[in-house]
């Protein structure tokens, strides 16, 4: 590697490394603001016990390694593997409670969430850089950050952004290998393949996913490896068939014993996993068959446009790149032994595929299901903001401002690119799921057309000022679809006064919350029949759209 | 190329029209201080016995906030339909219109900030003789259950405990109701609210048959009868859209004569019925509501009005 080689990737790092320290210190800075999920809860609780079992494992190994320490502490949430939830737990229990570089439990346990988000621009930065182009590669990272969906999700203690870098990692370093043959790189991504697996079961995809670029990409190299009876494959899948397995094993300490029926077990709670309610123009789908356009206008609906038309441009002019020879015999094919567009094009539609496929997907998580494409979809748009620029450059060379610096047009673009999303962005906060683009009319035109405006009981922290003003000691709130352990954490941040005491019924309540969800109005109706007002007390609105509604008994509201 | 070359512009003015659509439709429905100013001119037009309807629906929870019980009181926003008003006002937001209100004969109209105010009256009002949900108490009503020979008489509290709840159980049991000796407690006569299929919001008599075997009657005394009976019935969305539970039956007799007998099956949602009454319309009788099902697990929850 030459000097000025190194010099060029050292800046690529610095760059990208900017970007994630700038993205997770707004991150850790806005946090605070958003309510926990209930999911949220459930993780804090399982990386609690981990974080546990971690610091027993550095004070007596041999311990830790029974098989009842192991269960005691590794039964939490077993559904799900333990990697995430062990650096929720470590962050937790290292900087928050060693170290008090946190003033709120609740961010400790978040920040190693933040940090996977963080390192996922730090990596679309690369690889658009690396594939394409500086420009390419920091358009991508940036229009990554400013989805509102993944903001909102980069703060949470849960693995749907995390998984979503870590599908994507494991991509790149497969590229990387396939850029520079080798052991380094296939061993690389073995350990990548192994996180991943050790994330969430989205990882599931990723041998498919690869061994199909794999065999498109080097189809020729293969059937002459079949003709003298060779299996030629990339030597990373071979890392990822030797090494993922065991990294995976390793990380997750449950599944040391029973490994097969444990093994089973996870896989079959996902693939059999319960349908929860989902609201879609209209209508509450709780079993399928799901609607087919749900993807589609869920992505139009969430990403922004800007983003949309980018991505269209960069796909589009990458396929024209590649079809265009096919016909036009002037025209020459891009050479790329790694096969970039294709396998960006196959770690995007891989993870839209199952619900453009099926129609017994489920839908409701909202958009979280189909993060792990959203990398590939900005690499795309970096890819596209290059051909616009280029084509504004063109275009200002013929013309009176010829002497215009083309950085200045990409500055300009990138302004003009870079203005809705940064806005919607700052708007959703601390809302998130609520916010929809303007293509369907903000969050006023989404409820008008019966698009879902939350889950997971998050806005919580929405109304948690108002319950310390107005809940008396001795009153309590009924705390709907905010999960215990949630609600618990909102008192160990000091967000709610000790006195705020949730109760777990409409009729034992003095206060009652309603995260409004289509199917849950029954909620709304029981506070109603009980209360027998239906006048709310209290909205936690966001552009005018009610999203969580305080009930208080009458004559009940003593501040 | 001529003028395609200029094609790449778009994307910098597709950008900065985003930008500009996002202030907009963020801006573009009213705030919760705006519904508190609305709500003198909504009162001032505001009659009783008027409906207050919001449309879009989805911006219901925001005036009730603003204008509270008095203007839209929970009789009402769990009405079992509108067309039992003479008169509605509409407050329009964003530019909605409310389907329940389709047909209705345009009064007077007019505009404040954010708001389009409409008074419509119903084309075919009809006068209501008698509201069956609105008289269940023991003034009005009496309630047995029939299991073998021997009827038993439940009796009517004003402070049985608030039970049942949560998703995908049992509407609240209120504190006034009629309860049953000897049966579980959500075998009763009370006023509840369920959810319908499309999630709204029904005010109705909660009466739970006390399994296959009986039927519990609910008997309204001396009722002002009109030319018909006009009611629904449901079991409660979540309850019956699985349709797993068995269906139900209301027999109706009018002065001791049947004159129908509604069917629900799950899955039916809040299902209509209109019941003529002939020769009784006019007079005055005693209505009786026999509610039986073909075995454990089924909700009924009906409202008839008598018009």
């Amino acid at each position: 590697m030459t000097s000025r080689a190194t010099r060029f990737h050292f800046a690529d790092h610095a760059l990208g490394l900017a970007l994630a320290a700038l993205y997770l210190a707004i991150l850790v800075k806005t946090a605070p603001a958003i309510g926990y999920a209930r999911d949220e809860g459930f993780y804090f609780r399982a990386a609690s016990s981990y974080a546990d079992w971690y610091e027993l494992l550095w004070r007596d190994p041999a311990a830790a390694a029974q098989r009842s320490v192991v269960d005691a502490h590794w039964s939490n949430n077993h559904e799900h593997p333990g990697l995430v939830k062990s650096l929720f737990g470590l962050s937790w229990n290292l900087l928050y409670r060693k170290w008090h570089l946190f003033a709120e439990e609740g961010t400790s346990f978040r920040f190693g969430g933040m940090c996977f988000a963080a390192a996922g621009l730090w990596l679309i930065y690369l690889w658009g850089a690396r594939a394409r182009s500086r420009t390419a590669g920091f358009v991508g990272a940036m229009l990554f950050a400013l989805m509102p969906r993944i903001f909102y999700h980069a703060h949470l203690d849960c693995f749907d952004v995390p998984i979503a870098v870590m599908w994507t990692f494991c991509a790149y370093t497969y590229w990387r290998s396939l850029k520079t043959p080798g052991l380094a790189w296939a061993i690389v991504t073995g350990i990548a393949f192994g996180l991943a697996l050790n994330t969430k079961h989205n990882s599931w995809f990723l041998p498919p996913a690869l061994l199909v670029h794999a065999v498109i990409a080097g189809r020729a190299r293969i059937a002459r490896g079949l003709a003298r009876g060779r299996i030629r494959i990339p030597l990373a899948l071979w890392g990822m068939a030797c090494i993922g397995p065991f990294v995976f094993f390793a990380l997750w300490p449950w599944i040391w014993f029973d490994t097969v029926e444990r093994l089973t077990a996870y896989a079959k709670f996902h693939l059999n996993h319960d349908y929860y309610n989902m609201v879609f123009l209209g209508e509450t789908y709780w079993k399928p068959p799901m609607p087919r356009g749900y993807v589609w206008l869920m992505t139009a609906a969430t990403v922004p446009i800007i983003t949309l038309v980018l991505f269209l441009i960069g796909a589009v002019s990458r396929a024209r790149a590649h079809l265009v020879p096919l016909w036009d015999r002037s025209a020459r094919a891009p050479h790329d032994s790694a096969q970039t567009d294709l396998l960006w094009a196959i770690g995007l539609g891989v993870q839209y595929a199952p619900w453009i496929l099926s129609t017994n997907t489920p839908i409701f998580g909202g958009t979280k299901h189909w993060f792990t494409a959203y990398p590939f979809l900005c690499l795309f748009a970096g890819a596209g903001f290059d051909v616009v620029a280029a084509k504004l450059r063109a275009l200002l060379e013929g013309g009176r401002l010829a002497r215009v610096p083309g950085e200045l047009v990409e500055v300009v673009l990138g302004a003009a690119v870079f203005a809705a999303p940064l806005a919607e962005t700052i708007h959703s906060h601390p809302w998130g799921l609520s916010n929809y683009t303007p293509l369907v009319g903000g969050a006023p035109g989404a409820a008008s057309l019966g698009l879902n405006r939350q889950f997971w009981g998050f806005t919580t922290g929405a109304v948690t000022e108002w319950l310390n003003q107005h809940v008396a000691p001795g009153q309590s709130v009924y705390i709907h679809d905010t999960a215990g352990d949630s609600w618990d954490m909102l008192h160990r941040d000091g967000r709610l006064l000790p006195h705020v005491q949730a109760a777990w019924s409409v009729q034992s309540s003095t206060f009652a919350l309603y995260h409004h969800e289509e199917h849950m109005e029954t909620i709304e109706y029981q506070i109603w029949t009980s209360y027998e007002t239906s006048a709310p007390v209290h909205i936690g609105a966001y552009d005018g759209v009610p999203i969580i509604y305080v009930y208080s008994k009458p004559n009940q509201m003593l501040r | 190329m001529g003028r395609w070359r200029y094609l790449p512009l778009l994307v910098p003015i597709v950008g900065l029209a985003e930008f500009g659509a996002q202030f907009f439709f963020s801006r573009r429905a009213p705030t919760h201080d705006q519904w508190t100013e609305v709500r003198a001119l909504v009162a001032s037009w505001y009659e009783a016995g008027d409906l207050v309807v919001i449309a879009p629906h989805w911006a219901e929870p925001m005036a009730r906030w603003s204008f509270g019980d008095s203007l839209m009181p929970l009789r009402d926003v769990a009405r079992p339909d509108a067309t039992r008003y003479a008169k509605a006002l509409e407050v329009s937001i964003v530019g909605s219109r409310s389907p329940e209100l389709a047909g209705w004969r345009l009064l007077r109209e007019t505009k404040q900030g954010r708001f389009t105010l409409r008074a419509l009256a119903n084309p075919r009002p009809p006068v209501i003789a008698y509201d069956f949900v609105d008289h269940l108490d023991p003034n009005s009503a009496d309630v047995r259950l029939e299991r073998g020979t021997t009827p038993s008489v439940c009796s009517f509290t004003t402070s049985a405990p608030v039970e049942g709840g949560g998703l995908g159980g049992p509407p609240i049991f209120p504190a006034s109701r009629f309860t049953c000796p000897g049966e579980p407690s959500h075998v009763f006569v009370g006023v509840t609210i369920i959810d319908d299929e499309k999630f709204l919001a029904r005010r109705c008599i909660w009466s739970h048959p006390p399994g296959a075997n009986g039927a519990i009657v609910t008997r309204f005394r001396g009722v002002p009868l009109g030319a018909k009976l006009h009611g629904h019935a449901g079991m409660g969305w979540l309850i019956e859209r699985d349709r797993a539970v068995p269906p139900f039956a209301i027999r109706i007799l009018v002065a001791g004569v049947e004159v129908g007998n509604v069917v629900h099956e799950p899955g039916d949602g809040w299902k209509s019925f209109e019941l003529p009454l002939g020769a009784a319309s006019g007079s005055q009788g005693d209505v009786e509501f026999h509610v039986s099902s073909a075995g454990a697990g089924t909700h009924v929850c009906f409202e008839v009005d008598s018009r």
